[in-house]
């Protein structure tokens, strides 16, 4: 891979050179800030960088800010990011993920955890050369990607990832976020799932672009509807959003789905031939997950995304029963 | 550490480079604290503070992966007693409190202890 590491302590960048000569296989370039990272990055002529590797505290630009910045270049919107973190920097990781980053490794490094958080690295990047999937959210969704990408055909259970709507991750930064929580921050946390019904009718009647749109569409209301709370979201697919909270936060999942759809209702959207898609979400349940580690949390994310999706089929069964009642009446 | 960094190929610079840069980030420490100490501006001994912060924290987060684990502990425990300072003390009251500038004292002694073995060992 072809990698940047930025951090403005010139020890960390020369362990980090001595690790991956030794480890082989990747091309490192160094930079002691934000700003030379950047510069660094307008400049380059050869290839794309692979993957950077990003100090958080750093002075005039912060790791969280150089995130936000490499995210928001074309190029690099869908590149891993790996935060390099102290112990002591733990209360940035929610922002961290927030911004964009991929995973992050703690310093003091360790030779095992530093290649195993490489290798996931390497498997994603391989994963997202072959199948480059990105959204925006719809304001600027035809400025930012190309016609191939948007109307590059996307899988119904595929997770997508979106961009430029706060607190929405990518699928696999929330997985690494969830496994990343403390003892005590999983005693306040939970996850829960909006499935959008019918995604299946709307994933087969609408053209790529127009499916992108309305996930990048739903992926806002939804975000719209839990500020001011915090959590962190990402599209999982089959039409599903997970949330995860840790503030000790516990929703009444009914009133917000009333709001959310209260939220499709007022957007209006439409398809391309000026057809209003009528979206609906429904939510599973609350999972917490307190006293969860390892393979349990994952399957508590599975657990939440899996009620929101029985909830969509058991609501359009109900729907049918209904209709079927009025027409016997 | 159990796993050390410095169990790599060609570290043997990168730790005498960590040790080059420690004797110049330890008196930049010391200094910062005694002019935290010596001020009788709040927000001057805060930021002296801050500064000292700082520098612990690049010790804390490249020591351990050198073999210095005990270094690398002593840095971060000083780092974290001053965000916990900075949280919770009464700043304008209290800005740089004796224990910490004792703490703080104790670490750069144990730089010189560190920097003086590791010349013997290499001597």
């Amino acid at each position: 891979m072809k990698i940047l590491a930025v951090d403005d302590d010139p020890i960390i960048l020369e362990l980090l050179s001595q690790f991956m000569e030794s480890v082989g296989g990747h091309e490192l370039t160094t930079a002691e800030s934000g700003f030379e990272a950047l510069a660094l990055l307008e400049a380059n002529t050869g290839p794309d960088f692979d993957c950077f590797l990003f100090d958080i505290q750093m002075p005039q630009m912060d790791g969280v800010e150089l995130t936000r910045k490499v995210k928001a270049m074309k190029r690099y919107a869908d590149s891993p990011v790996m935060m390099l973190t102290a112990m002591s920097e733990k209360r940035y990781i929610d922002s961290v993920f927030a911004a964009g980053a991929t995973d992050y490794v703690t310093k003091p490094f360790e030779v095992s955890e530093l290649q195993a958080r490489l290798k996931l690295l390497e498997t994603h990047v391989s994963k997202r050369v072959v199948n480059t999937k990105k959204i925006f959210a719809t304001e600027t969704l035809s400025s930012f990607a190309s016609d191939e990408q948007i109307n590059k055909p996307v899988q119904l259970h595929e997770p997508l990832s979106i961009y430029d709507v706060e607190n929405v991750i990518d699928h696999v930064a929330l997985e690494n976020y969830v496994a990343q929580l403390s003892r005590g921050a999983l005693f306040g946390s939970s996850v829960f799932a909006f499935s959008i019904r019918k995604i299946d009718e709307f994933h087969a009647n609408l053209s790529p672009f127009e499916f992108k749109s309305l996930i990048a569409d739903a992926a806002e209301i939804i975000s719209d509807t839990l500020q001011g709370f915090q959590f962190l979201m990402a599209y999982a697919g089959n039409g599903t959003f997970l949330c995860v909270t840790d503030s000790g936060w516990q929703p009444d999942l009914d009133k917000l789905k009333d709001i959310v759809n209260l939220g499709f209702l007022r957007t209006e959207i439409y398809d391309n031939s000026g057809n209003r898609l009528r979206a609906r979400v429904v939510v599973g349940k609350t999972v917490r997950l307190v006293w969860k580690s390892g393979n349990a949390l994952m399957e508590a994310l599975a657990d939440a995304h899996t009620s929101a999706e029985q909830a969509s089929i058991q609501a359009e069964r109900e729907h049918g029963s209904i209709w079927l009642t009025e027409q016997r009446a | 550490m159990n796993d050390p960094m410095s169990e790599l190929p060609g570290l043997a610079n990168v730790r005498k480079r960590f040790l080059v840069l420690l004797e110049e980030r330890y008196s930049s420490i010391a200094e910062h604290a005694l002019t935290a100490w010596d001020s009788e501006d709040s927000a001057e001994a805060v930021n002296e503070l801050g500064e000292a912060r700082d520098i612990l924290h690049k010790i804390a987060g490249t020591a351990g992966s050198l073999g210095f684990t005990a270094l690398g502990d002593k840095a971060r425990a000083c780092e974290l007693e001053i965000i916990e300072h900075f949280e919770t003390a009464d700043l304008d009251a209290a800005p740089c409190p004796a224990p910490l500038v004792m703490n703080l004292d104790g670490f750069v002694e144990q730089c010189k202890t560190l920097i003086a073995a590791q010349s013997t060992a290499t001597a």
